[in-house]
């Protein structure tokens, strides 16, 4: 029996065990005492109308209390185990970190000696030795990645207000570096209609890291022509922004591993990278307690959304407009 | 101090043999003299034995961590310029080394390049016998005051309000000054890792920087912009209180 349980059927047997001591200490005070009294049949029939309900609700009371905390207990141990699970995969993540950067300076140092000695050059081993480095630079870049990884999952955050259509327009711009950027049509459509958007709080670095993520995504599996459009709106959930692309898409089967840490599409092998972007995307997100999600189809393109709350609703035209009159930023953008 | 001749002597500390084994010989052939050690004790040991004039150390080693070594360093009296070797990615990290007087950090796996160039600019920065900056719980730039400990800036008498990441940087830029950062370093001190278009954060913090300090750009009291390589800390600094 739970200790809930034990508790109500204590309450319950209060009155009676109450009743039973009255009824001894009378029986011993004046054990000749007698009651007659008058009393109509439909009153005592109500009254033991109303006696049985009360012992019913007792019971019914009892027992959802009971159901209601053996629901608790089980919901807290789905959470632990979800905790549990979380802390497994950062522990194993920042171990193989640490494993990885020791031979990695090394290996660095290495190269950097030969290449200050100027031994490659001379027997035409400067060939393999660019490949070395090449290789090494892509393990660290990796490295790089898992430890944004571990950090973004447990480092504090800054919270402030963001104007989440200047943080867009500012990826947009930045868009023109990433390779190909050129040959896309890339679109950022904000409503001005029939208020602008509200601020969102969040850290503008990691909004940025994210959306710029997405943006680099949609040029990186999209070909020459193909069209990127960010597009930013607001409902009574809060803000939502997607990233579409009218790209190669991705396969049915593949879509399921998106959002975790070194997944790698077919599409993907033959491009670079090392598959931590959208993982880094879903952390990101998470952490300004926002959804992901993504639809896509494979020849035809995909769009991933990102849904993000609006902190205080009051919060509307003037705080933003003092917001974007303040920021002095290089690529600062108009709205 | 140190070695006769005109070559700076600089004790290498890490218990990673391929590590020292190849960063050794990359450091003498860039001018050094260096002595290895294999773990903290070792370290104190050589650091007592050679008077060295700069100390690289690892933070993770047996029998005395980096961190341990260069608090017995500091709690002696001994000054010498200490690069500190971090690994943990955790948040504080960063921040820790500096606050425990540690003349500059790098984070593993670094660019043996950047070793190079940390370790010249604090050996360049070194006071005989002196505090280094970083050491210093107060430190004054001009009008400019800064309370290291609790990490709170005032200009004149009107306290700064600034993001954690811009106090971070400003304290980065007040502890070297003069010296050259090129925008990846400031990321790498900002964030502790490097990402696409990230220098644009950087350039970020600077601008609010120089907004909380009336900075112009154009003839800067404080941060000059160094045109295709970075910025510079260009007021003196001074850690009387």
């Amino acid at each position: 029996m739970t200790r809930l349980a034990r508790r109500t059927l204590l309450r319950v047997l209060a009155p009676l065990a109450a009743g039973v001591a009255l009824a001894v200490v009378l029986q011993a005070a004046e054990p000749a005492v007698r009651l007659y009294t008058l009393i109509s049949p439909s009153l005592l029939a109500g009254l033991a109308g109303l006696l049985g309900t009360g012992v019913l609700a007792g019971v019914t009371l009892m027992r959802r209390r009971a159901a209601i905390a053996a629901a608790t207990a089980a919901d807290a141990a789905v959470r632990r185990a979800a905790t549990e699970a979380t802390q497994d995969r950062l522990r194993f993540l920042m171990r193989l970190d640490h494993e990885l950067k020791n031979p990695l300076t090394a290996i660095r140092a290495g190269l950097a000696n030969i290449d200050q000695a100027g031994a490659a050059a001379a027997d035409g081993s400067s060939a393999a030795l660019a490949s070395v480095s090449a290789q090494a630079a892509r393990i660290t870049r990796l490295v790089s990645d898992l430890r944004k990884l571990t950090d973004l999952e447990t480092q504090e955050i800054e919270m402030a207000p963001v104007d989440l259509p200047g943080l867009v327009r500012e990826v947009a711009e930045a868009a023109a570096e990433i390779p190909g950027a050129s040959q896309r049509t890339i679109r950022v459509t904000v409503p001005q209609a029939p208020w602008p958007l509200p601020l969102i709080e969040g850290d503008r670095d990691l909004l940025f890291i994210a959306i710029q993520n997405l943006v680099a995504n949609a040029v990186k599996f999209s070909a020459p022509g193909d069209t990127v459009e960010v597009r930013a709106s607001e409902d009574d959930d809060g803000l939502l922004l997607e990233v579409a692309d009218t790209g190669t898409g991705i396969p049915a089967d593949e879509i399921g591993q998106v959002w975790q840490e070194l997944a790698r599409g077919r599409a993907a092998r033959s491009l670079p990278g090392t598959g931590i972007g959208l993982a880094l995307v879903r952390v990101i997100v998470a952490r300004h307690e926002g959804r992901v999600a993504i639809r896509s189809r494979e020849g035809q393109g995909t769009m991933v959304s990102i849904r993000l709350p609006v902190p205080d609703r009051a919060r509307t035209a003037p705080d933003v407009a003092a917001l974007r009159q303040h920021r002095d930023t290089p690529g600062k953008a108009t709205v | 101090m140190g070695g006769h001749d005109a070559r700076p002597v600089v004790v290498l500390a890490d218990d990673d043999e391929a590590i020292t084994s190849n960063l050794a010989p990359f450091l003498d052939r860039a001018g050094f003299t260096v002595h290895i050690a294999p773990d903290g004790e070792a370290a104190l040991d050589l650091v007592e034995r050679l008077d060295p004039d700069g100390c690289i150390l690892d933070v993770l080693m047996p029998r005395a961590d980096g961190r341990e070594v260069l608090r017995r360093l500091r709690a002696a009296g001994r000054w010498l310029p200490v690069v500190l070797l971090t690994q943990v990615g955790e948040s504080g990290e960063r921040a820790i080394a500096l606050d425990e007087g540690a003349d500059d950090y790098l984070n593993k796996p670094f660019d043996p390049y950047e070793l190079l160039a940390r370790l010249r600019a604090v050996l360049r920065r070194a006071r005989p016998g002196r505090k280094p900056l970083s050491a210093a719980p107060t430190l004054r730039a001009g009008d400019l005051r800064m309370d290291r400990i609790s990490r709170r800036a005032w200009l004149r008498d009107t306290e700064l309000v600034l993001t954690p990441k811009a106090m971070l940087l400003l304290d980065y830029l007040i502890t070297h000054p003069d010296e050259l950062m090129s925008r990846d370093r400031l990321l790498e001190v900002l964030w502790g890792f490097d990402f696409p278009v990230g220098t644009r954060a950087v350039d970020n913090r600077i601008a609010e920087l120089r907004r909380a300090l009336g900075d112009d750009p154009g003839r800067p009291d404080w941060i000059a912009t160094i045109p295709g390589q970075g910025y510079r800390f260009v007021a003196s600094v001074d850690d009387r209180r």
